[in-house]
C-alpha cells in the first residue's frame, strides 16, 4: 500500500491534470485545426500517427525534460535556473501561436495558483506568467509530486486535450477518440522515460510540418480554435 | 599558380575559416580573412553600397565523411556583410564516418549579417552533423537561410539510408530566440507526420527587425506557392519562413521573394542579389 503522502501526490496530480482546469486549455488545437482543413488528418488513425509523433519529439524531448528541470530549480528555489528552462521552453516553441498559448495559459494557471497558495505564484510571477509548464512544475513541486509522475501527468493532459480537439473537428465518435487514448497511453510513459534520460544539450526537436500547420492556422478562414 | 592543397588527413579534409568584418570610416572591411584548409573568400565585393559581399568557396566540390568544416563569422559593430556560397554544399554517402559542419556567426550592436547560402543537399547513404549557432548582440541585425534537400528528388533517389542531425540556435545577449533540432537517423524519422512528411525539402529563413505589418504580403506570398507549402510566423521577434516539399528552387525563390520585400523596409535598400546567384 502506497503511504499517505505518496496517495495525497496522486490525488494533487489528477486535479492539476483535470481539464476542468480553468486555463483554458480546450480553446486550444496546436494546428489540428489547419491539420485537418488541409486534409494531413483525416480519420482516427492519421491523428493517432500525428500524436503519436509529437509524444516521441515535442514532449520526450522539448516539454518534458524541461518540465524535470523546471521542477528542480523549483524545489531548489533556484531563480536563474528556472529563468533559463523558461527561456528555452519559448524558444522552442515553433510560432507565434504556440507562444501566445503557452503566455496566456501561463497567466491563468499563474492566477489559479495564487488563489491555491502556490508560493512561487507570488515569488516568480514573471516566470510563470509567460510561461505555463512554468507554473505546472511549480504547482507539482510544491504539492509534492513526484518529477516523473508530474512528466506523465503534462503528457497525459497534452493528449487527452488534442485527442478531444481532434474528435471535435475530424469529427470522430468518443468511444474512437478513448481509443487513441488507449492506443497511446504506453507512449506517454515511454516520452517521460526518454525524457529523464536527456542531457541539456540534446533537448530540442524539430517538427517543420507542425510548425507549418500552426503558421497557416493564423490566417485560417473559419476557425474556432486559439491556435 | 596556386598553392597545393593541404594533404588529405585519415580523418578527411579539416577546414577552418575565420571572418571579421568591422566598419572603418563608412564602409565595411574584410579586417581578417584566415583559413586553414579548403574554405576560403578570395576577396570582399563591393556590389552596393553600405555592404560588403563574400562568397565562400569550398574548392573539393564536396564533403564526406570524416570531413570537418568549421566557419566562424564576426560582424562587428555597424559592419555589415552579405555572405553567399558559388554552389549547393554536397554531403556524399559515407562508408561508416559522419562529416560535421559548424557555423558560428557573431554580429554586434548595429552589425548586420545577410547569411544566404544555397542549398545543402544530402546524398542517399551520407552522414552528417550540420550545426548552425547565431549569437546577437543587442541591436545586431540578421537574416539568414538553409535549405536541406535529403537525397536526390530529380533522380528520384530518396534518402533511404544514412543520418542528420541539424541544429539552429539563435540567440540575443546569450537568451535564446530559437532552438530546432532535426534529427534522421531512419525513414520513419524521414516520414514523420509532423515533421517532413517524407518530404526532401525542408528550408527555413529567419529574420530580425520584423513587425506585424510586414507581415500580410509574406504570408500572401506563402499562400500563393505553387510547389510545396510554406507558413510565416513572428515568433517573438523572429519572423520564421518555413518550407517543406519537394523543390530546392521554389524554397530559394520563396526565400528571395521575402528578402526583396524585407530589405527596404528592415535597412532601407533595394535587395542586391550576388551575381553568382545568376550563373
Amino acid at each position: 500500500m502506497a503511504t499517505m503522502t505518496e496517495q495525497l501526490g496522486l490525488v494533487r496530480l489528477l486535479q492539476l491534470v483535470s481539464p476542468c482546469q480553468p486555463t483554458g486549455a480546450f480553446s486550444y488545437s496546436q494546428g489540428l485545426e489547419w491539420c485537418v482543413e488541409a486534409g494531413w488528418i483525416r480519420d482516427h488513425r492519421e491523428l493517432a500517427a500525428w500524436l503519436a509523433d509529437l509524444l516521441d519529439n515535442t514532449m520526450a524531448r522539448v516539454d518534458l525534460p524541461l518540465l524535470l528541470r523546471m521542477h528542480g530549480a523549483c524545489r531548489q528555489g533556484d531563480e536563474k535556473a528556472m529563468a533559463r528552462w523558461c527561456d528555452l521552453l519559448l524558444a522552442c516553441r515553433e510560432t507565434d501561436e504556440l507562444r501566445m498559448e503557452e503566455n496566456n495559459r501561463g497567466r491563468a494557471l499563474l492566477s489559479l495558483l495564487r488563489q491555491l497558495q502556490v508560493p512561487q505564484a507570488d515569488r516568480w510571477p514573471h516566470l510563470l506568467g509567460p510561461c505555463q509548464l512554468a507554473g505546472f512544475a511549480c504547482a507539482a513541486a510544491h504539492w509534492r509530486i513526484d518529477p516523473c509522475q508530474a512528466a506523465v501527468g503534462h503528457a497525459w493532459a497534452w493528449l487527452e486535450n488534442q485527442v478531444m480537439a481532434g474528435v471535435k473537428i475530424i469529427p470522430l465518435g468518443q468511444s474512437r477518440g478513448q481509443q487513441i487514448l488507449l492506443q497511446l497511453g504506453s507512449k506517454v510513459v515511454a516520452a517521460a522515460q526518454e525524457a529523464a534520460g536527456l542531457a541539456d544539450e540534446e533537448i530540442g526537436s524539430a517538427c517543420q510540418a507542425l510548425a507549418i500547420a500552426s503558421s497557416r492556422h493564423q490566417d485560417q478562414y473559419t476557425r474556432l480554435y486559439r491556435s | 599558380m596556386t598553392a597545393p592543397a593541404p594533404p588529405r588527413q585519415a580523418g578527411g579534409w579539416q577546414a577552418r575559416l575565420h571572418l571579421d568584418f568591422a566598419l572603418q570610416g563608412d564602409r565595411t572591411l574584410l579586417v581578417r580573412n584566415r583559413h586553414q584548409g579548403p574554405l576560403l573568400v578570395q576577396r570582399p565585393l563591393y556590389p552596393e553600397e553600405g555592404a560588403c559581399h563574400g562568397c565562400i568557396l569550398h574548392p573539393p566540390g564536396g564533403v564526406v565523411g570524416g570531413d570537418r568544416l568549421e566557419i566562424d563569422v564576426r560582424v562587428q559593430e555597424g559592419a555589415a556583410a552579405l555572405l553567399t556560397t558559388p554552389g549547393a554544399a554536397k554531403f556524399y554517402r559515407s562508408a561508416g564516418a559522419t562529416a560535421v559542419q559548424e557555423q558560428r556567426l557573431r554580429i554586434r550592436d548595429q552589425g548586420r549579417l545577410e547569411w544566404f547560402p544555397q542549398e545543402t543537399i544530402l546524398f542517399p547513404g551520407a552522414r552528417a552533423v550540420l550545426e548552425t549557432r547565431v549569437e546577437l548582440e543587442q541591436g545586431a541585425s540578421f537574416m539568414g537561410w538553409e535549405i536541406l534537400c535529403l537525397g536526390l528528388p530529380a533522380s528520384r533517389a530518396r534518402f533511404d539510408a544514412g543520418s542528420l542531425a541539424a541544429g539552429l540556435d539563435i540567440s540575443r545577449n546569450g537568451r535564446p530566440l530559437l532552438l530546432e533540432r532535426l534529427g534522421i537517423d531512419n525513414s520513419r524519422d524521414r516520414d514523420r507526420p509532423a515533421g517532413l512528411r517524407g518530404l526532401p525539402v525542408c528550408a527555413t529563413l529567419v529574420a530580425t527587425d520584423c513587425a506585424a505589418h510586414h507581415l500580410p504580403p509574406l504570408r500572401a506570398l506563402a499562400a500563393g506557392l505553387k510547389d510545396g507549402l510554406a507558413g510565416v510566423t513572428l515568433a517573438g521577434e523572429l519572423l520564421v519562413v518555413r518550407y517543406l516539399g519537394d523543390s530546392t528552387m521554389a524554397a530559394r525563390q520563396l526565400f528571395q521573394e521575402t528578402w526583396a520585400l524585407l530589405r527596404p523596409a528592415t535597412c532601407g535598400r533595394p535587395p542586391c542579389p550576388p551575381r553568382i546567384w545568376a550563373t
